[in-house]
């Protein structure tokens, strides 16, 4: 036996793999040797009733002796060392006790046992080596040695070659074996003590050198092996130890292809494609990784420097996934969804999840299309997207359309079911799962997820496993869960105990400075993991993220450890969470609030749907929808929160204007009534405070309410400010109604215009485009296009130079309306009116073009027609009022009843027409009436045609008397008609006004307008400064004439 | 704690109180408006005195005149460990709400000693150790605050009765 294999052995076998403190019945206790050395002899004894057995026995003894010649001097060598020599012996024994075993299989299969023997041959003498070794330092040495040596020899296998096929040595070892328990037995219970101590009792010296010897002469030198990087397949690197460790047990050290590679390790996730294996040599290495699957050997292998040895083997604790613990699948059809742990492999490597399945049962599957993998390829490739929701298995769902997909199992805990090669089971998902597809940090699960998974109990109580969710949640802690300021306290590590606030916080450490204790005032920083936050009874908190309290407002009654519980401000419930989850708060007064959820808030639940919160539960709220019903629904369902407008208008049954705050009945059924809160459509959530229920919430359409009284004292009924002119002008003094729009093409484009004031002021140009109030002009000095409010622009000729009226149709509007406010200063009159008056007696839209327009107009009559203009409007001043007052806001005058086509038809009628105009006149009174009026494109209709013909006035004025004119200003006699001509002439005289007949002169007799008429028309001014004038003079027309005068 | 405190207040009369009697109008306003107002922090018991009623000024625009009056009031501001009488308002399997003057104190269930039960079939319904101590509508009780909440015009507390010499008097 060659000094190299027993050397090589003796490092790498013995010390290394089989190191085993050792078992009750071998020991190198001085007692228990000299015991083995009876035994010895006694086995002896035996031995020689075994002739066989004996001759090996000798033969071994031979052999041993030589050995021990030659440990002789090794163990000199290592004489120093005696722990060491106890330790190996002890080992040795060991093995001997293995070798036993083993001969007893040998003894069976002794032939084709004989290769192992061999190889094992080594490991014997190596025994023999060591225990010489060890015993040379004892007293009793060499003969108990011996025949210890002889019973350790026994096996040697060349010498069970020898023996014969089941010999008895076999038996010869149980006897030894009781006999050495029966020894034990007889001891007594002090010896036994005794000799434990003796035996370990070295051992805890030799540990407790251990212990002080410092830490650094520990670390690794460069006499120690080396390790190695080398590249693996990312994430098979666990598998590649293991296999790394089961080919070494297949070919250990010792043997002939022995694996000669010390140890092998991987660092997980922080260095996920390497392997480290600690060999003497690269070779090593190589050889030992060889054909292993997974790992790279050829490629470069990394030597670790030996400064960096021991960083590899800083363990950073990975978290511990536990069976209740919460995860989230990384990827797949269930990607970010949460998972229960069910069951972890011992390895760590696997897990069994629980999951809420995500299936449709193949509902959505397109029967009729081809079972192409591409397809289904497609579908699968994006399986995030249009995933089905999750909902629990349903047996009868599956049964649908994929019966046969399905079949049931039954196991321990109740039936389960196997459907397209999954596994549910109450309706949950099993699956296996590797970690690495999980999620384990920062889980966060939400409690509408959690809530999935409670089972439903028999009962019906679903129980909900809170403190596994508890205990997920706590390894959670987010970095922003400690702000500054925060009172925390160190509850473990070398700092417990320690009081402070939060100064910063970085990663997972957090700075605080100690506000109690010998370390006050200092600032000290601890990791986020053994901090928690402090709370003092009567603490005002708040629950912040993680638990299913989050957002309610408290004030803490009692603290223990790290769980705070407090009293809800809002329910006055008892509530209990980790003072992590707490955080002190300011706020006051936030009660009855879920998030920015509010009671009486209206809400959009869908598309088509808005409700009124009629209850805010602490995860929930109750709303009361649009259609009257009463769901109680989770925040998250709500799509957003309407934000109330104030200033939103409906109208109720009769048509009066409704708004917020207004209070309103039930016109039928039950004849609710409250105050409009929220306004939706024809919708309206009213609050009443007499109702109790709903919080005093009811729906009602607004075509089924009537407006009891509106808020802030609002007129009821249709708003007649809208529609009564008068009315409106109190409301809104000097706000005129804006001049009518002419539509089509603005005639101000293409015009040449001057830019009244500004910048641009003086500047000439052409006008290129124009809006409502704008104009783009295209100026001549520069060539630049400018945009310029119209108004300041005033349109010139572009040859003369010389200002242009702005077209009747839509300037000029304007300037009377603006002059016909003051005038009115009857009550009666309309300012409107008078102001055409300010035009030379005409109106003013005349006025601008009056000479130049319309021949007809234009005509002598031009000046008497218009008179009847304002006849018209005085007349009809009453009656008409409504429609008048349009005019008088701003039109006045120029209105669509001065284009000329209305007149003409009229104009036909002349004389006899005047009737027809008559009736359309008492007729027109009733459309002013309606529309507002001003549109008396039939008025005017009316009007111009008296005026065109000059009789038309007559009927126009008819038309009016009938209406209220009647009494006073009926004036227009029929006389009047005859003289319509001119107006002076017709100059109504008084007798004229009983009749009615207007004349054209009574026209003038802007009296009419003068008077009482509100409603004075704008021609009326005019009028009232022609002919009319005298003529009213006959009347009390001179007086009002004198006003009417004025006014202009 | 009771505090004589000094404050400032200012009131703005109608011009229809000027006259002889304005002083006496601007002192009844302030106790009006003051004595057993809730400030959130604290309560104003009574006002005591007026230290100053400066000299009114017309505000510009309106006609109403403005005086800044200092006085001193008793105010009490409740602190967390004051021990306080109150009486009980009701008694809810929650715990007990009671009135120490113008501060609702409530005492959580954690906070009642757990030899005081609830007992919630005898009419009234009450707290009692089925010995001496019964708690119920209108019994006075010792307690300690444990908490204040002070809010917008209302001071909300959280006391206990689970301490020596604390509980029904």
């Amino acid at each position: 036996m060659s000094h190299n294999l027993l050397n090589q052995d003796f490092g790498s076998e013995d010390e290394d793999d089989d190191f085993n403190p050792a078992p009750a019945e071998d020991s190198d206790n001085e007692d228990e040797s000299r015991n083995n050395a009876n035994r010895g002899r006694d086995l002896e004894d035996e031995d020689d009733e075994e002739p066989a057995n004996g001759r090996a026995n000798e033969r071994r003894r031979v052999q041993i002796e030589d050995d021990e010649g030659d440990n002789e001097g090794e163990g000199e060598d290592d004489e120093g060392d005696d722990e060491e020599g106890g330790a190996r012996g002890e080992e040795n024994q060991d093995e001997e006790d293995e070798e036993d075993e083993e001969e007893d299989d040998d003894d069976e299969d002794a032939v084709s046992g004989r290769p192992r023997k061999r190889r094992r041959r080594g490991g014997v003498h190596s025994f023999f080596e060591e225990e010489a070794g060890v015993d040379e330092d004892e007293d009793e040495a060499e003969d108990e040695e011996d025949e210890l040596a002889e019973f350790g020899a026994e096996m040697h296998p060349d010498d069970l070659d020898a023996l014969p096929v089941g010999a008895e040595t076999d038996d010869r070892r149980h006897r030894q074996l009781d006999r050495q328990r029966e020894l034990e037995a007889s001891m007594d219970a002090e010896k036994q003590a005794q000799m434990l101590k003796e035996r370990y009792g070295r051992n805890r010296v030799a540990a407790a050198d251990a212990v002080v010897v410092p830490k650094r002469l520990l670390l690794p030198s460069v006499d120690d092996p080396s390790i190695w990087g080398v590249r693996c397949k990312p994430g098979k690197e666990r598998e590649v130890v293991f296999a790394i460790q089961k080919r070494i047990e297949e070919r250990p050290p010792g043997s002939r292809k022995g694996i000669k590679i010390f140890s092998a390790f991987e660092r997980g996730g922080a260095m996920a494609g390497y392997i480290y294996v600690e060999a003497r040599r690269q070779a090593d290495v190589m050889e030992g990784l060889e054909d292993m699957s997974n790992v790279y050997p050829r490629t470069k292998m990394i030597l670790v420097p030996v400064r960096e040895m021991p960083d590899l083997l800083r363990v950073q604790k990975s978290e511990e996934l536990l069976p209740g613990g919460w995860v989230r699948i990384k990827r797949g059809k269930y990607q970010n969804d949460l998972a229960q742990i069910e069951e972890v492999e011992t390895n760590g490597l696997e897990v069994t999840v629980r999951l809420v399945p995500r299936l449709d049962y193949g509902l959505n599957e397109d029967t009729g299309a081809p079972l192409s993998d591409p397809k289904r390829k497609r579908i699968g490739m994006n399986p995030a997207v249009a995933r089905p929701p999750q909902r629990l298995f349903s047996e009868s769902e599956a049964k649908k359309k994929h019966s046969k997909y399905l079949s049931a199992t039954s196991g321990l805990g109740g039936k389960s079911w196997s459907y397209l090669g999954e596994t549910y089971i109450d309706g949950f998902l099993i699956k296996d799962m590797k970690v690495q597809h999980l999620i384990t940090k920062s889980v966060n699960p939400r409690l509408e997820e959690v809530t999935m998974f409670a089972r439903g109990a028999e009962d019906g109580t679903s129980n909900l496993d809170l403190a596994s969710l508890a205990e997920t949640l706590k390894h959670s802690t987010a970095e922003d869960s400690y702000l500054p300021g925060d009172p925390v306290e160190v509850y473990r590590g070398e700092q417990q105990g320690v009081i402070g606030r939060t100064v910063s916080t970085r990663g997972e450490i957090v700075s605080l400075l100690v506000t109690e204790g010998e370390l006050a005032g200092q600032t000290i920083d601890a990791p986020m993991k053994s901090l928690r936050k402090r709370f003092r009874e009567g603490d005002h908190v708040k629950v912040i993220g993680g638990s299913r309290y989050q957002d309610e407002l408290g004030m803490v009654v009692q603290v223990k450890d790290d769980t705070v519980t407090l009293l809800s401000d809002m329910s006055m419930q008892e509530i209990t969470v980790f003072s992590k989850d707490l955080r002190l708060s300011t706020e006051s007064g936030v009660d009855g609030k879920l998030g920015i959820f509010d009671v009486h808030d209206l809400v959009q639940l869908d598309a088509s749907t808005v409700a009124c919160i009629i209850k805010v539960d602490r995860e929930s709220l109750r709303v009361l929808d649009q259609n009257g019903s009463i769901r109680t629904i989770l925040p998250s369902q709500v799509t957003n929160k309407i934000t109330p407008r104030r200033d939103a208008v409906a109208t109720d049954r009769n048509g009066a204007e409704i708004r917020h705050g207004d209070t309103v009945r039930e016109v039928y059924g039950e004849q609710r009534n409250g105050v409009i809160i929220h306004i939706y459509r024809s919708f309206l959530f009213l609050h009443n405070k007499a109702q109790a229920e709903n919080a005093g919430i009811v729906v009602v359409r607004t075509t089924n309410i009537v407006t009891v009284s509106a808020k802030g004292g609002r007129a009821t009924g249709p708003d007649l400010t809208k529609m009564n002119p008068a009315l409106m002008r109190n409301g809104m003094p000097g706000a005129s109604m804006p001049p009518p729009k002419s539509f089509g093409r603005d005639r101000l484009i293409g015009k040449t215009v001057m830019v009244r004031k500004g910048p641009f002021k003086g500047l000439v140009g052409i006008v290129k485009d124009s809006t409502d109030d704008q104009a783009r002009v295209e100026l001549h000095s520069k060539n630049k296009l400018i945009t310029i409010p119209k108004e300041i622009l005033v349109i010139k000729d572009p040859i003369t130079g010389a200002t242009v009226e702005p077209g009747r149709g839509r300037g000029g509007g304007r300037v009377p309306s603006g002059a016909g406010a003051p005038p009115s200063r009857d009550g009666g009159w309309h300012g409107g009116r008078t102001p055409m008056a300010a035009d030379s007696s005409r109106t003013p839209a005349w006025g601008g073009a009056s000479s130049s327009r319309t021949p007809a107009w234009g005509g002598v009559g031009g000046g008497s027609r218009t008179p009847a203009w304002r006849n018209d409007g005085s007349r009809t001043s009453n009656p008409y009022d409504g429609s008048r007052t349009a005019y008088g806001g701003g039109a006045g005058g120029r209105t669509p009843a001065w284009n000329a086509g209305a007149r003409t038809p009229y104009d036909s009628g002349s004389g006899s027409s005047g009737f027809d105009a008559f009736a359309a006149g008492s007729r027109t009174p009733a459309w002013g009436a309606s529309n507002t009026g001003n549109r008396t494109p039939a008025w005017s209709g009316g009007a111009s045609s008296s005026a065109g013909g000059g009789s038309k006035d007559h009927l126009s004025h008819r038309g009016y008397d009938a209406p209220t004119p009647g009494d006073v200003y009926s004036a227009p006699t029929p006389g009047g008609y005859a003289s319509a001509p001119t107006p002076g002439i017709s100059a109504p005289t008084p007798g004229a006004w009983p009749d009615s007949a207007p004349t054209p002169g009574a026209l003038n007799v802007p009296t009419p307008g003068g008077r009482p008429y509100d409603a004075p028309t704008p021609a009326m001014g005019g009028m009232a400064a022609t002919p009319g004038a005298g003529v009213y003079g006959d009347d009390d027309g001179a007086p009002r004439y004198d006003e009417g005068t004025p006014s202009p | 704690m009771f505090f004589l405190k000094e404050e400032t207040k200012v009131i703005s009369l109608h011009p229809s109180y000027f006259g002889p009697s304005v002083r006496e109008y601007l002192i009844n306003r302030l106790n009006e408006e003051e004595e057993g107002r809730c400030t959130g922090d604290h309560f104003v018991i009574c006002v005591m005195d007026m230290v100053d009623i400066g000299e009114g000024r017309v505000i510009p625009g309106s006609g109403a005149a403005e005086y800044t009056i200092k006085y001193r009031a008793i105010i009490w501001k409740p602190f967390r460990g004051e021990t306080v009488d109150a009486i009980v308002t009701s008694v809810k399997p929650t715990g007990i709400f009671t009135l120490a003057g113008p501060l609702s104190v409530f005492i959580a269930r954690k906070n009642i000693p757990s030899d005081i039960k609830w007992e919630p079939n005898t009419v009234p319904p009450q707290y009692t150790d089925h010995a001496d101590q019964v708690i119920e509508k209108g019994t006075s009780l010792r307690l300690k605050i444990l908490g204040v909440k002070p809010d917008v015009a209302a001071i909300n507390a959280i006391g206990t009765i689970k301490e020596d010499y604390l509980g029904p008097l």
